[in-house]
């Protein structure tokens, strides 16, 4: 069975899984949106009519709005899936499909992904018609380069949140590692100011790890927040270096957590 | 009254029991709240890097606000959360049917039968943030002003418990939403902040759609003195009316159940 047919029958599966649980879906939804849109309410107030750090308050408006949207593209649950998919022993029939199980997660994450984000998207159209503010010029170069910073994100997330999950074979507390992982990313990644606003040696340390690669590379792109090329290159190899970091980090976590399982349940 | 305070009291003797069995997870617990606690002040600090008021309030009487926030997150997680966060699913499944049988007031059941006790330790860890925040600011509050903010504070904690009601009675109606309990963390991420930080349409909400504001901003006034103290008395006076309104809303709710056989 070819690649496409496999992922094809697997994201119908969590489409129509997810289409049970729509109205919790936009519970998450709109969980997800409080904050950032909470931390526009306190910036805007704090910018008032000048600019902070160079952030306007429609500049805070596109920041925060992009925030959401490639948040939402680019988040990962499934270290919690993981987490119980270990704990519960949920693991064991997804080890005998002929499949790794990391395709069903590639698999739900696109499905949960394309609903919720385009949810998001329609919504900050809406707003756009309404609110001049969050308006963006659609360049087509700015748009694709987004795309691939997404795709890069997305990718990078999944892999740490995959890596997260599966250190439930060693400790019960996997999850909790996953959230110190979200406080943390809360100022690094760019979820509650913009890195301009950081002290500088937070935000340098932001931009050397991953977790500006998270989010507000992205989101830099699509506000047109990225000037010159050089900086273009080093957003997109710094994202491209540490993909590959946590795609090898998981690899190894799931090699040598299967053999532990396996010795736990023999 | 009296017999679903025995009750309770049998529920949670065993509850506590049981707890003590898990002593990690109080260190646990502990621990997550000061990561916690920490993450909203290096916000705040960062607010406060590019301003030095936020509506109005300056830094230390936000932090006394944080822990008036905190002290109510610990009643959450410790008394609302674990009891009546827990009735969606009973809804869905009929278990609810086991506490309807009991010859006692369901909703006093339902509400506080079940405790988290290690996160009482965020109610302490909160007073102590505010008193804390109130040093730094070298402000004894007054008599009058420490009673004014018992009041507040506990018309705060009603107000936020008959959230919960109401977000729990929606749960008769719409069977499937398992995580209900999620549109309350959406709307009370807006109490940690000053209602005056928000724009003017979002200040209205909060103050008399969704009665966020009450919650933190209007005890941490009563305590660093923003506000008179009699306001207490107008917080009580909401925290009544929303309890009824809970009250009527769970009564309502309770007629459309129809039980695991139905």
């Amino acid at each position: 069975m070819s690649w496409t047919r496999r992922y094809a029958a697997l994201i119908r599966n969590a489409w129509l899984v997810d289409l049970q649980y729509r109205a919790s879906i936009v519970l998450w939804l709109l969980w997800g949106v409080t904050e950032p849109a909470i931390a526009l309410g306190i910036w805007w107030a704090i910018a008032g009519s000048g600019t902070v750090g160079g952030y306007a308050r429609a500049d805070f408006a596109r920041y925060f709005f992009g925030v959401m949207l490639i948040n939402q593209l680019t988040i990962a649950w499934d270290s919690w899936y993981l987490d119980r998919w270990i704990r519960e022993g949920e693991l064991n029939f997804r080890l005998a499909r002929p499949l790794h199980p990391a395709h069903e997660a590639v698999a739900d994450n696109i499905a949960y992904k394309a609903r919720t984000a385009s949810v998001i998207l329609i919504v900050w159209l809406v707003a756009a018609l309404l609110w001049p503010a969050v308006r963006l010029p659609a360049t087509p170069g700015r748009l694709a380069l987004t795309a691939v910073a997404v795709v890069l994100a997305a990718g990078m997330r999944f892999f740490i949140s995959f890596t997260t999950g599966l250190l439930a074979f060693w400790t019960t507390r996997a999850t909790a590692i996953m959230e110190l992982h979200a406080g943390v990313s809360l100022f690094l990644a760019g979820r509650i100011a913009p890195l301009a606003l950081l002290p500088p040696a937070v935000a340098s340390v932001a931009g050397v790890l991953w977790f500006r690669s998270m989010l507000a590379f992205p989101v830099d792109l699509l506000t047109g927040n990225v000037h010159g090329v050089e900086p273009l290159l080093q957003g997109f190899g710094t994202q491209l270096v540490w993909l590959v970091f946590w795609a090898v980090a998981c690899r190894v976590a799931w090699t040598r957590g299967l053999r532990r399982y396996g010795a736990v349940g023999g | 009254m009296r017999q679903v305070l025995r009750l309770l009291a049998a529920f949670w003797r065993i509850n506590v029991a049981e707890e003590l069995q898990y002593r990690a997870n109080f260190v646990a617990s502990v621990l997550g709240t000061l990561f916690y606690m920490a993450t909203a002040l290096l916000t705040l600090a960062l607010f406060f890097r590019h301003t030095s008021q936020l509506g109005g309030w300056d830094y230390w009487e936000i932090v006394v606000l944080l822990g008036v926030f905190n002290t109510l997150t610990g009643v959450i997680e410790a008394v609302l959360r674990p009891g009546i966060g827990s009735l969606v699913g009973e809804v869905r499944s009929g278990e609810l049917d086991l506490v309807l049988v009991k010859p006692v007031d369901p909703q006093g059941f339902v509400s506080f039968r079940r405790l988290d006790i290690w996160r009482f330790t965020d109610i302490v860890l909160g007073l102590a943030l505010a008193g804390y925040a109130l040093h730094r600011m070298g402000r004894a509050p007054s008599a009058e002003q420490l009673v004014a903010f018992g009041l507040a504070l506990a018309a705060a904690a009603v107000v936020v418990y008959a959230i919960w009601v109401l977000l729990m009675s929606l749960a008769f109606w719409f069977v499937s939403v398992e995580n209900i309990a999620v549109l309350f963390d959406a709307l009370f991420e807006g109490a940690r902040y000053p209602v005056s930080a928000y724009p003017g349409a979002l200040r209205f909400l909060f103050v008399y759609l969704i009665p966020i504001a009450w919650t933190t901003t209007v005890p941490a006034s009563a305590l660093t003195g923003r506000l008179r103290p009699a306001l207490a008395l107008v917080a009580a006076l909401v925290a009544a009316l929303v309890f009824l309104l809970a009250r009527l809303a769970w009564r309502v709710a309770l007629r459309r159940y129809a039980g695991a056989s139905g």
